[in-house]
């Protein structure tokens, strides 16, 4: 018996036929969707001429049915979203309070002041909405347009986040869009778009949106879409499986946007310990950073190192930290952060050995799978830090500034810093190493949407740049009069 | 008779206590067996209790100070990673009086006066263990970036050939003869000769105690050691592609002095397969020997065999042990058939085990794995650890202790999954509890990577840390 049904929503039709079975990441349960290998044909559009009805539409419209959108977002009253919600239940391993959260943030997103920040900091009002005229110094006029394309997004499924932010960036960058509907926020991106065909009926936004479920990975469905004549552009998010699936059809006409797998760190300066109110102020601050969402996401703090000094004085600040860190971990209120639904044993398991090996590591709390502190007793990270997740932190104190890159690698995004000086200190050092974003402690998951993403500026990458060019040939001098100058003086060497 | 025999020599004399008789091993009335297990167990914890720090630390944390019932020893079962809970950075800095002093908390043995001045590699610590200790470590290589590293020792080894021999040559419901009790034969090793890894370890007693003491009857597929420094590299190599840092990665230079060594091992090894597989087939065509591999391995060679019109090449008699997971390899669903077919022999036996405990269980005619009479075995659920009952049919996550393992702690947790019928009485007559045939890692069953290089992989494994060495210096 299937828990749910994963309809296709094809450009406004909302379509529950042919369905066949699929299981989700957490077993057990099942849900339903369209056999996708039965509607490909239908997903992208007949003919890229299609598109041209975004272009009569004004950026107030746009902003007005973003807005109706967001107002018809209100988790309480959209069937759409509550029935995302009981299906994340199922197939996501977030804790109901959370996942129900992550509904509620959905609404101000779509404001008009949100969309507009959004669009013009991320791509420009003037080169989305028309043609930017810019004069060039060899005296030719040029003109700039971001046009939309045609993107496919495979967004990450933690959270109702990725699905809002996918199809904002869509919408204001007039793509033709198809979402591929993640198994672990299978409704989601559906309940948007569904709700989006209630506020604005054969609009041509609702028209430009597809939302569909395969398995990723599915060669039937994949080697018919995936091809520079359906798609210009894919959006790749999340797990290193999702994005080597799309990586073999890359080709010239088929581009990739991949927000890839990460992970993020945190440095904690001296200053940490000047008092005991800052000590618990930081505390606080780690603590959000690790337990947002259950550690879930590529943001969350995992290794913290802490320029507490490795002599006996500084590890037991480090230790002392970890305390409070602890204590403040478990007190987060349920919604932002719980004991882990499915915690990893293996992870689990080598928690329990270092608790065992006292002469290296000290482990606060764990003892209930409630999420844990392991704080090191020399100045290197666990051997497996790679696994850390479901509220589980590795401190390493360190002696000094050299030590924190090691923080960072080419796998690296946010780095969460304590005192704002340090930060400045390190900002123009950690990018090399890799560091894409460096914030303020306890503020790793607090994500602003208007700004780059991943060290890329994906709602740029999704644009197509097209020039338009006007050259005077009185003023930018043409190649076909150089050629004349050319034979000029041919000719008249040959005279001599 | 043995109820008079004391539980003292059930647990440290086991092939005495069962007058080296395979038969009489497996068939000890269940309930007798439980009460000396039971008692066993407690006497074991309580030496283990005083001698094995980490052993001692978790008791005083849980508060258990005895165990009566069986079930009272799994909040205690180890997992695998106790045995690389050591920081790897320890072998980077080559601070082997501190790898010393953390295996001293593992191992019941005082380590105390080990001296570890002038060590300079891996193997060369495990070369002093061996010589200034009781200790026999064997290693095995993961992904996380380091070695478990489980301290057995000689004792055990020696013990667990002799039973071995028993559970190879013996034929069970019969009494051995003494031909059975010291047979000769030549040993087939289709691997590398020597290592620290703990199949490797094994050979050397396969040398000495199956051959009559003759070493030309041991025929091993490379006459080379597997390197335990390569093999670290290598784990480091996996951990770092993991975590995007093998551009960090930074290689001993005592290792890389010894790169045109490894190269050369490598380049002897396509030359030592051709002359491995002519030696199977003529010079040792129709004697008796005796053969180990996992089965792909087996497979390999039994199909490369038969391409080649060879079969029948083995002794009838000859003893033949196979075993261990089909990770990453598919083999078709007659490979056995194929293997028998190109060896010719009876009977192709199998055995289950993992590193961190010592016994190996044999498979009877019915495919079943009996458990080893001094082993008392677990099916824990696989997500809480909780134990499952012991009656009726139980699939969940196998875990044992051993009461036999004196070196270090005898409880682990596996990662496999195991079936066992609790009320069972074995067709074969074994009165043994036995796991069923179907044994599968559960993360093999998840579709996940696990931290574990199988045996099967070492050749590879080892390659590519060599072959890493070679672009690195490049």
């Amino acid at each position: 018996m299937s828990a749910y049904t994963v309809p296709l929503f094809l450009r406004g039709e909302v379509i529950t036929d042919d369905l066949v079975s699929f299981g989700t990441r957490s077993g057990g349960s099942e849900f339903e969707a369209p056999d996708m290998t039965k509607y490909v044909d239908r997903l992208p559009l007949r003919s890229p001429m299609e598109m041209a009805d975004l272009y009569d539409v004004g950026f107030d419209e746009i902003l007005d049915v973003l807005q109706a959108l967001g107002d018809a977002l209100v988790f309480d009253t959209n069937p759409h979203l509550q029935e995302a919600y009981e299906a994340a239940l199922f197939a996501n391993p977030l804790p109901a309070d959370m996942l129900k959260n992550s509904y509620q943030i959905l609404q101000p997103l779509f404001s008009r002041d949100a969309v507009r920040e959004l669009a013009d900091t991320q791509v420009g009002l003037d080169h989305l909405n028309g043609w930017v005229p810019q004069k060039m110094s060899d005296g030719r006029e040029l003109r700039v347009r971001a046009f939309g394309s045609r993107v496919l997004h495979i967004p990450a499924g933690n959270g109702g986040l990725v699905s809002a932010v996918t199809i904002l960036r869509s919408v204001i960058t007039r793509c033709d869009t198809i979402i591929k509907a993640p198994s672990n926020d299978p409704l989601t991106a559906v309940a948007i778009a569904r709700t989006l065909a209630d506020v604005a009926p054969d609009h041509p936004i609702t028209k430009h949106l597809v939302v569909a479920y395969w398995k990723g990975g599915d060669v039937a469905v994949e080697e018919a879409l995936y091809r520079p004549e359906h798609i210009e552009k894919i959006v790749a998010w999340g797990g290193l499986a999702s994005v080597k699936h799309v990586t073999r059809y890359i080709q010239p006409g088929l581009e990739m946007i991949a927000l890839d797998p990460k992970r993020s760190a945190t440095i904690i300066g001296a200053e940490a310990f000047s008092d005991e109110t800052t000590m618990r102020e930081v505390a606080s601050r780690a603590a959000v950073d690790i337990g947002v969402a259950n550690q879930e996401g590529c943001a969350n703090a995992r290794v913290i190192y802490v320029m507490s000094g490795t002599d006996p004085a500084g590890i037991d600040n480090a230790n002392r930290l970890g305390e409070l860190i602890y204590e403040e971990l478990v007190k987060l209120p349920a919604f932002i952060s719980t004991p882990p639904l499915y915690p990893n044993r293996e992870l689990l398991e080598h928690v329990e050995s270092s608790r065992m090996t006292d002469d290296w590591y000290r482990v606060i709390g764990g003892e209930q799978k409630e999420g844990a502190v392991i704080v090191s007793q020399f100045d290197s990270a666990v051997d497996y830090s790679a696994m850390l997740s479901g509220r589980v932190a590795n401190i390493v104190p360190v002696d000094s500034i050299d030590k924190v890159t090691e923080a960072v690698n080419a796998y690296t995004q946010t780095i969460g810093i304590y005192p704002e000086s340090l930060k400045r200190e390190l900002r123009d050092r950690l990018p090399l190493f890799g560091a894409q974003r460096l914030t303020s402690l306890g503020y790793a998951c607090n994500v602003a949407i208007a700004m780059p993403q991943d060290a890329i500026e994906p709602i740029r990458r999704m644009c197509k740049w097209i020039v338009e060019e006007e050259c005077d040939p009185d003023v930018v001098i043409p190649l076909w009069r150089l050629g004349e100058v050319a034979h000029e003086s041919a000719v008249q060497l040959a005279q001599v | 008779m043995r109820v008079t025999q004391s539980v003292e020599q059930f647990m440290n004399d086991p092939i005495a206590f069962f007058g080296e008789s395979l038969t009489q091993m497996h068939s000890i009335p269940r309930d007798e067996l439980e009460e000396l297990q039971r008692q066993a167990m407690g006497i074991r914890f309580k030496e283990h209790r005083e001698s094995i720090e980490i052993l001692r630390k978790l008791t005083d944390r849980l508060t258990i100070t005895e165990l009566n019932e069986f079930d009272d020893v799994v909040p205690l079962l180890f997992s695998h990673t106790a045995f690389k809970s050591y920081p790897a950075a320890l072998i980077d800095n080559k601070r082997f009086d501190l790898m010393t002093q953390w295996l001293n908390k593992v191992t019941s043995h005082d380590l105390s006066h080990v001296d570890t001045e002038g060590i300079n590699s891996i193997d060369e610590w495990i070369d002093r263990l061996d010589e200034t200790t009781p200790l026999e470590v064997i290693t095995s290589s993961g992904t996380t970036g380091t070695l478990s590293i489980i301290p057995k020792d000689k004792d055990s080894a020696t013990q667990g050939m002799i039973l071995w021999r028993m559970c190879l040559f013996q034929t069970f419901g019969k009494e051995p003869t003494p031909e059975e009790l010291n047979p000769v034969v030549e040993v087939i090793w289709p691997n590398f000769a020597s290592g620290k890894l703990g199949h490797l370890r094994i050979a050397s007693m396969l040398k000495k105690s199956f051959t009559g003491g003759d070493e030309s009857k041991f025929h091993p597929l490379y006459t080379d050691a597997i390197d335990t420094d390569l093999m670290f590299l290598a784990s480091k190599m996996r951990a770092a592609a993991s975590r995007g840092e093998l551009d960090r990665l930074v290689i001993d230079p005592a290792l890389t002095a010894r790169k045109d060594e490894f190269i050369a091992m490598q380049l002897r090894q396509p030359e030592e397969l051709a002359a491995f597989f002519e030696r199977l087939t003529t010079e040792l065509r129709g004697r008796r020997v005796f053969m180990i591999g996992t089965y792909n391995l087996m497979y390999d060679i039994a199909k490369a065999g038969l391409d080649r019109g060879i079969k029948d090449v083995f002794a009838k008699d000859s003893a033949i042990l196979t075993g261990g997971g089909a990770k990453g390899f598919v083999l078709p669903d007659n490979y056995m058939d194929v293997i028998r077919e190109f060896l010719g022999v009876d009977k192709i036996q199998e055995g289950y085990g993992f590193s961190e405990q010592n016994a190996f269980h044999w498979a009877c005619d019915e495919g079943r794995y009996h458990v080893q009479p001094w082993v008392i075995p677990f099916v824990l659920h696989p997500d809480t650890s909780e134990p499952l009952p012991r009656k009726g049919v139980q699939v969940g996550r196998a875990a044992v202790y051993d009461v036999l393992n004196k070196s270090h702690w005898g409880g682990v947790i596996s990662g496999d999954e195991v079936t066992i019928d609790w009320d069972l009485e074995c067709p074969c007559g074994r009165t043994s509890v036995a796991f069923e045939h179907e044994i599968m890692r559960y993360s093999e069953k998840q579709g996940v990577d696990d931290d574990r290089i199988t045996c099967a992989a070492t050749q590879e494994v080892h390659n590519e840390a060599v072959n890493f060495m070679k672009e690195f210096e490049s």
